[in-house]
């Protein structure tokens, strides 16, 4: 894997890290539809995570 | 709490969702990529746009484009990003972007940037603020001052210098009314108190804390929480107070007199001194670190003789939906050669005077008149002056801050001494230079009176 390439997955995971933290915060102030909106967003970067660092350890 | 139109450029879904719960409120347009932020933008009109930069783990940083096409159209960008390479930076500065925060912390970080915005638009929009809360027309007050409140929205500490009477607290008012905290503005001016009552106005006191504590009571500190603490005269402070204070600042706890538990106080601190913070500094009476902590953004108001162009501005503030008032040229030419030593403060009282009174046409006489106890003798003026010292327009005794810093600056023999002096180069200017008359009126000796005229360079002249 280039430089490139790995800088720009690392940015996405910070990015992505970044926002499950923010949503996380806020998880307990939404209203139960929103709760179940946010679980489900949350859940897909959660697994979107985790691929970025499937695709950072085959790189390595 | 003020809309505005905003847009937000950011792919991540998760990320659209916490944007939009810290934007409630406000109108508010997301675009997941490029090309329907650029068509948002060409139909639409913003206040302010977030940006992210990177938009997709293969993208080349398109956000930067938006950035470029949105300042274009005059819109306040700010970039929120996990982006944190120096070029990046840069090139999202040099494109106009106005603000970068890095992603995590939206919750204070947006609204932070949201409260800045509004109050430095309402700054930019007009100059209201120099036409009834702060009036001058001097351009480098103006510039200060607006310089001043462009720090009001954050937590930055303000010092504030000038002489008595310039406007010190209502300045940290207007900062305070621009700061968007939602506390109290507390005042409290140190000078006015001994170290102990300063110390239990300051922290409040616990019931029976000491004699004459029959109630509890909530210190000032904590009536300013969520708000501001103007501490007026910061310089009087005793060091024992100081020490106290700066453990209050740093870390926004204190116990109250008698109490054994800490209070919290989330205050933000506006200080001001009419004396040089560095040369107390210099002569041991302010701690250097309660300075560091206390300076912040620090701006220095001129006396009102520095900006003789405010003098009539402020006579209309002052009259202003009451009695208006006519100057004669007499009148005017009088007004502009007094020195107002007490500045704006003693300009109300002047027109509070000259407005009680049966004229509205005020001309050289009555000026005189409501001038003269504070100085200003016309009569010696009219006439072929006795000596250099009667003929000039005395300054008025130095008012009670004046004094009270020559005071601690050179001892109280030294502020007995000016209001002597005061007194007796006031009254010489009174009777037209006659000494004798003087030596009468005031029951002094020849040796004091010629003391004085030594002084100030008038000891050849005679009656």
């Amino acid at each position: 894997m280039t430089d490139e390439r790995s800088s720009k997955l690392l940015h996405d995971l910070r990015s992505k890290c970044s926002s499950l933290k923010s949503a996380a915060e806020l998880y307990k102030d939404c209203s139960p539809a929103e709760k179940k909106e946010m679980l489900a967003l949350m859940k897909q970067a959660a697994f979107e995570i985790s691929a970025a660092l499937e695709k950072l350890g085959s790189g390595a | 709490m003020e809309k505005l139109n905003i847009l937000v450029l950011e792919d991540d879904k998760l990320a659209q969702k916490i944007m939009a719960a810290q934007l409630t409120g406000h109108k508010l347009d997301m675009a997941g990529d490029l090309k329907s932020a650029l068509g948002y933008l060409s139909r639409e009109r913003y206040d302010i746009g977030f940006f992210d930069l990177m938009l997709g783990p293969d993208d080349d940083y398109s956000g930067l484009k938006a950035i470029k096409a949105a300042a274009e159209k005059g819109l306040y960008c700010v970039v929120v990003s996990s982006s944190d390479s120096e070029d990046v930076i840069d090139r999202a500065y040099e494109l106009g972007a106005r603000d970068f925060y890095a992603k995590g912390n939206e919750e204070s970080n947006v609204a932070d940037i949201i409260r800045k915005f509004v109050q430095n638009r309402r700054l930019d929009a007009g100059t209201d603020v120099f036409e009834s809360a702060f009036v001058t027309e001097d351009e480098e007050t103006r510039a200060a001052v607006t310089e001043a409140l462009r720090y009001a929205p954050t937590d930055l500490p303000v010092m504030i210098l000038g002489p008595s009477g310039t406007g010190k607290t209502s300045l940290a008012r207007i900062i305070h009314d621009r700061s968007g905290r939602p506390g109290s503005f507390v005042a409290i001016n140190c000078s006015a108190y001994t170290e102990d009552l300063l110390e239990a106005e300051l922290f409040g006191h616990k019931k029976g804390a000491f004699t004459g504590a029959g109630e509890a009571r909530k210190g000032r500190l904590l009536e300013a929480h969520k708000g501001t603490l103007f501490l007026d005269e910061i310089g009087t402070m005793s060091p024992n107070m100081q020490m106290k204070m700066l453990k209050a600042i740093e870390e926004k706890t204190f116990h109250p007199l008698g109490s054994e538990r800490a209070e919290t106080s989330d205050f933000r601190i506006i200080s001001a001194t009419l004396e040089d913070p560095k040369e107390l500094i210099a002569r041991g009476r302010m701690r250097f670190d309660l300075f560091q902590r206390v300076q912040g953004y620090t701006l220095k108001l001129k006396p009102l003789a520095e900006r003789p162009a405010d003098l009539f501005p402020l006579i209309r503030h002052f009259t202003k939906g009451g009695r208006r008032l006519s100057f004669t040229a007499e009148a005017r030419a009088m007004m502009q050669e007094y020195k107002w030593p007490g500045n704006a403060r003693e300009v109300k009282k002047f027109v509070d005077l000259v407005c009680c009174g049966p004229e509205g046409r005020i001309d050289g006489v009555i000026a005189g008149r409501h001038l003269k106890p504070r100085g200003f003798a016309p009569a010696v003026i009219e006439a072929a002056p006795a000596s250099p010292a009667a003929a000039a327009p005395r300054p008025a005794c130095g008012d009670g801050d004046e004094l009270y810093a020559l005071a601690m600056k050179d001892g109280l023999q030294a502020a007995l001494d000016k209001v002597a002096e005061e007194i007796i180069l006031r009254n010489l200017a009174g009777n037209g230079g006659k000494r004798t008359k003087t030596m009468a009126d005031l029951k002094i000796s020849t040796r004091m009176l010629y003391s004085v005229l030594k002084k100030n360079d008038d000891g050849g002249a005679d009656d």
